[in-house]
């Protein structure tokens, strides 16, 4: 019975954004951590589905991790505003492109399979600057 | 001269608050690799950040990377770091020829497997068949597939859910060891679970 309510849960998940397939899944959070899609703001927890395009959103005490399907970590930290505005990635290829925008707070990065995949196939954007990534663990931090 | 300093101060202090940084590291294996800083300010630069365990101010006209120093990181920046989650870990079972039996060595991986699983929070596993190249390509599709599968029904038999697992199979494709056709070849009978 609780299998079944699980699976009704896991299609109503699934109706409401048809063509949209996981890209990354929330490891932890703590304090206020959202994830916001379309007019939709989701709590971060742990097992949540990503897609691309969403919008990682922590309050103050706000942080949260995440685990791409290419491997790729990211450690969000307080007070940040932090888009995956791009996301392809081919399994069996291994290849792709990924394009993260800062907009405020700090980010930590450990890269995955894409940025090896091809020279710069991985980018991060700032208000300021657009950097390419080269394989590679980093912070980059974007005070208010 | 003094207006000027003042006027470039002054600037500092109005965008000081978007000034963006990055600090570079060495990976958890200690290989260090590099950041290109693309466009910087609104322009595009060919600067390459590749000094490990450096800062650089993004949004100036060439960005320069110093050393952090014996300061090191800041305290929000270390304890960032810590938030990261731990790296996906990957596992290999082999199975019997034209069978989805695990080799007997396979069995017993499936409790550290299973281990790993439970030990993360919010896991991801993916579950990816493959075979040798003994029988016809699409036999070998079904193969695999059916190796996967079994492989996820044994998670799925241990609690884990299926919502968090994916099983796909790559039939003859994706040889471990490349060999001729109709070749029986222990290694490239296998199934990889990879663990996020």
């Amino acid at each position: 019975m609780l299998r079944f309510s699980l699976t009704l849960g896991v299609l109503a998940l699934v109706a409401a954004s048809p063509v949209a397939a996981e890209i990354a899944r929330i490891k932890q959070s703590s304090g206020i951590a959202l994830v916001e899609r379309n007019a939709q703001r989701l709590k971060a927890a742990p097992g949540l589905q990503l897609l691309a395009g969403d919008r990682l959103v922590t309050g103050k005490d706000g942080r949260m991790s995440l685990t791409f399907i290419d491997n790729t970590r990211f450690a969000v930290g307080p007070n940040s505003q932090v888009s995956v505005s791009e996301f392809q990635y081919d399994r069996t290829r291994q290849k792709g492109s990924f394009v993260t925008k800062v907009d405020r707070g700090s980010l930590a990065i450990v890269s995955g399979r894409i940025a090896k995949s091809d020279r710069d196939a991985m980018k991060v954007r700032t208000p300021n600057s657009l950097l390419g990534v080269r394989g590679t663990k980093f912070i980059v931090a974007v005070p208010k | 001269m003094i207006r000027r300093g003042v006027a470039i101060a002054a600037a500092v202090l109005l965008s000081g608050c978007a000034t963006s940084s990055l600090v570079l590291l060495p990976d958890d294996e200690g290989h260090q690799g590099a950041v290109a800083v693309l466009e910087s300010g609104g322009a595009p630069t060919d600067a390459v950040i590749a000094e490990g365990n450096s800062r650089t101010k993004l949004g100036t006209k060439t960005p320069v990377a110093k050393p952090l120093g014996s300061n090191g990181l800041k305290k929000q920046e270390a304890a960032l770091l810590t938030v990261l989650p731990p790296p996906a870990k990957s596992f290999l079972l082999y199975f019997e020829q034209g069978t989805t039996t695990l080799t007997p060595q396979s069995a017993m991986v499936l409790t550290s497997l299973r281990q790993e699983i439970a030990s993360r929070s919010g896991p991801e596993v993916e579950v990816i068949g493959h075979t040798d190249t003994v029988g016809g390509e699409d036999d070998n599709d079904r193969l695999s597939m059916n190796r996967a599968e079994e492989v996820l029904t044994w998670l799925a038999s241990q609690g884990f859910d299926r919502s968090m697992m994916s099983a796909v199979g790559r039939g003859e494709r994706q040889l471990m060891q490349p060999t001729l056709d109709n070749v029986d070849n222990p290694a490239n009978r296998r199934v990889e679970v990879i663990v996020r």
